[in-house]
């Protein structure tokens, strides 16, 4: 690289520095997310102890004031620097009138300074400081918060971005992004409101007069077929996420769309996004309209470059993506919930103040026959070439039936998934019948867009993991929950209805198989250790948080190799309050 | 050597303090819930074909946490300006278990008569399947057995149009049998009433829903010819005014 780009780059970002410092001035948060961003060899200091303070103060969110926890004034909280290799040396002091904590999500450290109250330690009271101390033995994205209560949702969490040995980012420039999900109402009135009144947040319903329409197109027998399934389940093919847009205001780095977050780029430059869902309840599609995005990897560890031109992220995900803007125009970086109820945009330009155009919400999506398990139904069935039925099934079939085709076998698909006999109890309101791998398929809403959408399928790790042991042994999970009461559970039970851990022996090599028994989403978050995704490439992809479709079943490799008890559960914050929790004790 | 294993000795310490502090005062990660409602599905004026004004009044409230709750519901009227007390249909107190996904078991007592000092209340067992149905059917059924050992069977259900996000018609049927007659209380037995309506609802607020509303109110069996003997009119129909609001 010449001495003449650097010279003009650092130029550059002088120049930016002094428009981010008015930003900064003008107390929008979070000030970390200045848009110069971050370059290639910037020093960091490491060895530094970090204090963190967790305070509740007012900030102006989106166009309104409201009462966020804050970390450091600042919400979401600062952007933590960490470098491979080091002691990881975190002050967190607890301003808060009700007990606080920081989990440190994806990274792979000593069971009391994992952050979980009641399951690696009692929390941080009122008025305490705990000393967070560990070696940091890996490098990527990754993201902190609260594992009290819900004050996740009050944006009690923040970037952790640790960099590698060699400093080496693989670009010229990086931009870490983490979206949030941010309500002005209270959340326990939010998880009130889900248990006592079905589809609260709901406005996307199916209307009578959407009937009227079907009826009119394709007839009463057709419609009448496709409505009778969700009748007799009592569900809603429209029911995606459970917290929509009614309440929820969007953001990325703590500002909403009209604070349009910038990340400034010069024309060339190889910039690397980090990507962070930090929501408490929200999927994100994520594009860039008219660049192509490669995504470097997933959860904080390195997999094969895969371009690609959209990207779903549940829930805790991380995904780094490597951009190459080679215009000098501004480009929308645009974050769509995934049931269509909103966005956040922000911007990658060269310049501050330039806007791009920002994109239509697309279309609401329906759920399809693969939801309930009828997935492979569907293809050898009455439904084979009734292309009229499949298309008002969102498109879903037609899509599965042509990559159906065409994917490898993988080892879950030879598992036989084993029920209860009896279901799993009133707190589970469906079991999948016929549970298929769904890895293949880019998610509900995505199935026909006609551009390239990254799949699990397409993820394969940069290198071979240490462990390449074969499992010993198998333990199976259902996710499983009951809509109407809002219960969410693992195997029907709620982890106050659990006698103990979920056991894995020390050393071992598991398979864990998990089956979606519900019609949701659900993004599963292990503690402690990699779960290394059998996604039939090798080597696998690694991950702290697996998000499963409905009725699907995945494998994962485990090597329980982290002794003492961890947390294991559905992301999804209030699924996790209502009961989808377990604890895993390695022993 | 001697030094390095002080040194892991001294490492392991916190762990095993930690790993012996049993956990026993640390709070549990997840929680039992438990919360309440009050819901009153119908708060309505109702002005009937023989130009009756009656206040009306059908609610639930409930306390406990997914499985096991305490609930109490209750049903009456009021006839406007006839100097008449409070027609109390049913105030029940029931216990109800989740049995399965979408239906709880509730059992409980109940009471029911006019609301006057002078007046002898009707109390009754009552047993109830409450849920929903396949088909988005809402469900009410109740079997009460009263002191005097009368028998009767009261269904309630509704359904929901769904019109906007935030409008809804909405049907409703409601029948009364009694299993036996009964002296006391001047019951025929058979099919006593049936009672349908249809609602047009619209949100201001997921809490807070006006309502408009007609129905129509029949006697049945052994009851209507009874009430035909006795002179008295055997249908009546009525347009209501109202708002489901909950808490």
């Amino acid at each position: 690289m010449s001495n003449e780009f650097n010279k003009g780059r650092r130029k550059f970002i002088k120049s930016a520095f002094t428009v981010a410092s008015a930003l900064a001035i003008a107390k929008v948060a979070p000030t970390w997310a200045a848009p110069q961003g971050r370059s290639f060899k910037d020093q960091i200091l490491t060895n530094d102890e970090i204090d963190l303070t967790i305070a509740k103060s007012p900030l102006l969110v989106g166009n309104k004031v409201g009462a966020p926890i804050t970390i450091n004034g600042q919400m979401p909280g600062p952007l933590i620097r960490l470098k491979e290799g080091q002691r990881a040396k975190l002050n967190v002091t607890n301003r808060l009138s009700e007990d606080t904590s920081i989990h440190w999500h994806g990274i792979i450290l000593p069971e009391n300074m994992d952050g979980v109250p009641g399951v690696s330690f009692e929390g941080i009271k009122p008025g305490r400081t705990f000393k967070y101390r560990y070696d940091v033995e890996q490098n990527g994205t990754y993201w902190y918060h609260s594992h009290s209560g819900l004050q996740e949702q009050l944006g009690h969490l923040g970037p952790l971005v640790i960099e590698p040995k060699d400093g080496d980012i693989g670009a010229d420039r990086e931009h870490t992004i983490i979206l949030s999900d941010w309500t002005f109402e209270d959340p326990d009135t939010v998880f009130r409101n889900l248990k006592v009144a079905e589809g609260y947040y709901n406005y996307q319903k199916r209307t009578i007069f959407e009937t009227f329409e079907d009826v009119r197109q394709q007839g009463l027998e057709k419609t009448w077929k496709q409505r009778e399934m969700w009748g007799q389940m009592r569900m809603s093919p429209r029911d995606i996420a459970d917290v929509t847009g009614s309440t929820y205001t969007y953001l990325m780095n703590g500002r909403d769309s009209q604070m349009n977050w910038s990340a400034l780029f010069k024309p060339g430059e190889k910039v690397r996004l980090r990507i962070i869902n930090g929501s408490a309840m929200s999927f994100f599609d994520v594009r860039i309209p008219g660049l192509e995005m490669t995504v470097v990897a997933a959860d904080g560890q390195p997999v094969k470059p895969v371009p690609v031109d959209e990207f779903r992220i549940g829930v805790a995900e991380t995904y780094d993506v490597i951009v190459q803007p080679k215009q000098n125009k501004p480009y929308t970086i645009y974050a769509e919930s995934f049931d269509r109820s909103g966005y956040v945009r922000g911007t990658l330009t060269p310049e501050l103040g330039l806007e791009a155009e920002v994109p239509e919400l697309r279309q609401v999506p329906e759920r399809g026959m693969a939801a309930m398990g009828m997935g492979a139904m569907a293809m050898s069935g009455d439904m084979k070439g009734n292309s009229m039925n499949m298309k008002h099934m969102g498109g879903n079939n037609s899509h599965m039936t042509h990559k159906m085709t065409h994917k490898k076998e993988l080892p879950v698909e030879n598992i036989k998934i084993k029920h209860r006999e009896s279901g799993h109890g009133a707190g589970a309101a469906m079991i999948a019948t016929n549970p298929v791998s769904r890895l293949h398929e880019p998610g509900i809403g995505l199935e026909d867009v006609d551009h390239k959408v990254l799949v699990y399928t397409d993820l394969v790790g940069a290198h071979e993991w240490p462990d390449t042991r074969e499992p010993e042994r198998q333990i199976e999970l259902h996710l499983t929950g009951n809509m109407e009461r809002y219960m969410w559970s693992f195997d029907g039970n709620k982890f106050t209805e659990v006698d103990g851990p979920v056991q894995f022996h020390h050393g071992e090599r598991l398979r864990l198989v998990m089956v979606n028994d519900t019609m949701m989403d659900h993004p599963i978050h292990l503690h402690g250790m990699w779960m290394e995704l059998e996604n039939g490439q090798y080597p696998r992809p690694r991950k702290h948080t697996i998000s499963l479709k409905p009725s699907e079943k995945v494998s994962l490799l485990i090597t329980a190799d982290a002794p003492g008890s961890w947390a294991f559960h559905c992301h999804l914050l209030y699924h996790m309050k209502a009961g989808m929790f377990r604890v895993v004790n390695v022993a | 050597m001697y030094g390095k294993s002080l040194l892991v000795g001294a490492a392991l310490l916190p762990g095993l303090a930690v790993a012996g502090h049993a956990k026993e005062d640390w709070p549990e990660p997840v929680k039992e819930y438990y919360t309440g409602q009050v819901l009153f599905d119908r708060l309505e004026l109702t002005r009937t074909n023989e130009e009756e004004n009656l206040a009306v009044w059908d609610m639930m409230a409930w306390y406990g946490g997914d499985y096991h709750r305490a609930v109490f519901k209750s049903e009456g009227e009021n006839v406007q300006d006839d100097g008449e007390p409070t027609d109390l249909e049913s105030a029940e107190l029931l216990y109800g278990y989740l049995v399965s996904p979408f239906w709880s078991f509730q059992a409980g007592i109940g009471t029911r008569g006019t609301l006057s000092s002078d007046a002898s209340m009707e109390n009754y067992a009552v047993v109830s399947f409450m849920g929903l149905a396949p088909y988005w059917f809402e469900m009410d059924n109740s079997l009460m057995v009263n002191e005097e050992g009368d028998v009767q069977f009261v269904s309630e259900t509704e359904y929901e149009w769904q019109l906007t996000q935030t409008s809804y018609l909405q049907p409703r049927i409601e029948f009364t049998a009694n299993l036996t007659a009964s002296d006391k209380y001047e019951r025929q037995s058979g099919l006593s009433n049936l009672r349908v309506g249809l609602r047009y609802r619209h949100e201001i607020s997921r809490e807070f829903a006006p309502y408009i509303g007609v129905y129509w109110n029949g006697a049945l069996g052994n009851t209507a010819d009874e009430m035909k003997r006795m002179g008295e009119d055997t249908t009546e129909t009525g347009v209501v005014l109202g708002a489901r609001v909950w808490f």
